[in-house]
């Protein structure tokens, strides 16, 4: 995929990570990590910018509107509450820390689909002397090491990024490297 | 000075006088101080706008770039002004004083900042950006109510976040 291509398309990916080239691309490109980073901060503002002004919108709907809306969301409320209860996913939460065992970040992985698992990374403080990209591997003591993908941190070395991870077996352990650097770790769990 | 001048060196080309700097940033800001000025001065808003771009004329050479951004100083000026003319006109927050940008809460910050960008987007764009986040409309929905091919609203779509994001880039660097 041509760089402007996948540049032009990359706000697809705050709403659907299944683009295999696109992906594919993003991961070898620094100038569009840089510019995901800042489309997920826009895609952030516009939904708080939205959701603060709706508390206005409300006020102007008539008690027979209000009074239907309430209606739907408490289904909507017990449909979801219902789902959650008969298949409750379970999340294993673990620690990154640095070599001095500073804690950096949080890896969070739950059940996302029958081939998926999902990876909530949430990171803060890691060192960004060298850059702001990093690199997250998995691994366990079965299979060699996998290359999860690759993140963007801020300037406070913080981020907080979603992977999927095929759910095929259990992934144990999660390091955080420098790209090209692969044996140089960051933090681990 | 170009359209594509960042916020702060709209305000150094105001600084030094420039109409056309001028008109460009009360294009990018005017809703947004708009809104400020409704909500603090509630029914003295359109006196409240007036004022405060007179201010953003006459107090532009203030702005210091290292001590916050434009929207930031921005919105401190105009909430100093609607604050004061809700208080009946008797100065109630010194004026005279230069806007710091850091007295205001970031979120706060972002909101005022957003308005703005999406003054800098073509009327196609943000039309479909606010369908989308402010309507909680599909892109489906967006291009039927505008009757238009779903491509385009897509289309719309990307570029509109993607200047955005150029944006908010350049805004933070």
């Amino acid at each position: 995929m041509r760089h402007d291509d996948a540049s032009a398309r990359l706000p697809d990916l705050l709403a659907d990570r299944d683009d295999a080239a696109l992906l594919a691309h993003v991961r070898t490109c620094a100038d569009c990590q840089r510019q995901l980073f800042l489309l997920g901060r826009v895609d952030r503002l516009l939904r708080e910018h939205a959701s603060a002004s709706r508390p206005t919108r409300a006020r102007r709907l008539s008690p027979h509107r209000l009074l239907a809306f309430a209606v739907t969301v408490a289904a909507a409320a017990a449909v979801v509450l219902a789902l959650l209860l008969l298949r409750q996913a379970p999340t294993h939460d673990m620690v990154l820390r640095t070599a001095s065992g500073q804690a950096v970040g949080r890896a969070v992985m739950s059940h996302s689909d029958a081939r998926n698992d999902s990876l909530a990374l949430t990171a803060r403080g890691l060192p960004i002397d060298r850059g702001q990209v990093f690199v997250l591997w998995a691994g366990d003591s079965v299979r060699p090491p996998m290359q999860v993908g690759r993140f963007m941190v801020d300037r406070s070395g913080g981020c907080r990024v979603h992977f999927n991870l095929p759910a095929t077996h259990t992934w144990g352990r999660f390091w955080i490297t420098r790209p090209g650097r692969s044996a140089a770790i960051v933090a681990s769990t | 000075m170009p359209r594509g001048a960042s916020d702060a060196e709209l305000l150094q080309a105001i600084a030094a006088r420039s109409e056309i700097a001028f008109e460009e940033l009360r294009g990018r800001y005017g809703r947004a101080v708009a809104r400020v000025c409704r909500t603090v001065a509630g029914s003295e808003g359109e006196d409240c706008e007036q004022e405060v771009f007179a201010r953003i004329w006459r107090k532009a050479a203030l702005f210091d770039p290292r001590r916050g951004s434009a929207a930031a100083w921005l919105l401190t000026l105009a909430r100093r002004t609607a604050l004061n003319l809700s208080a009946g006109r008797h100065p109630a927050v010194p004026i005279d004083q230069e806007p710091v940008g850091g007295a205001v809460a970031p979120p706060d910050v972002d909101s005022f900042w957003l308005d703005a960008a999406l003054e800098r987007l073509s009327e196609r764009e943000r039309t479909v950006l606010e369908l989308a986040y402010y309507s909680d409309l599909s892109e489906s929905a967006i291009a039927r109510r505008l009757q238009v091919p779903l491509g385009s609203v897509k289309s719309w779509k990307r570029r509109g976040l993607n200047r955005l994001a150029t944006l908010l880039g350049e805004e933070s660097s």
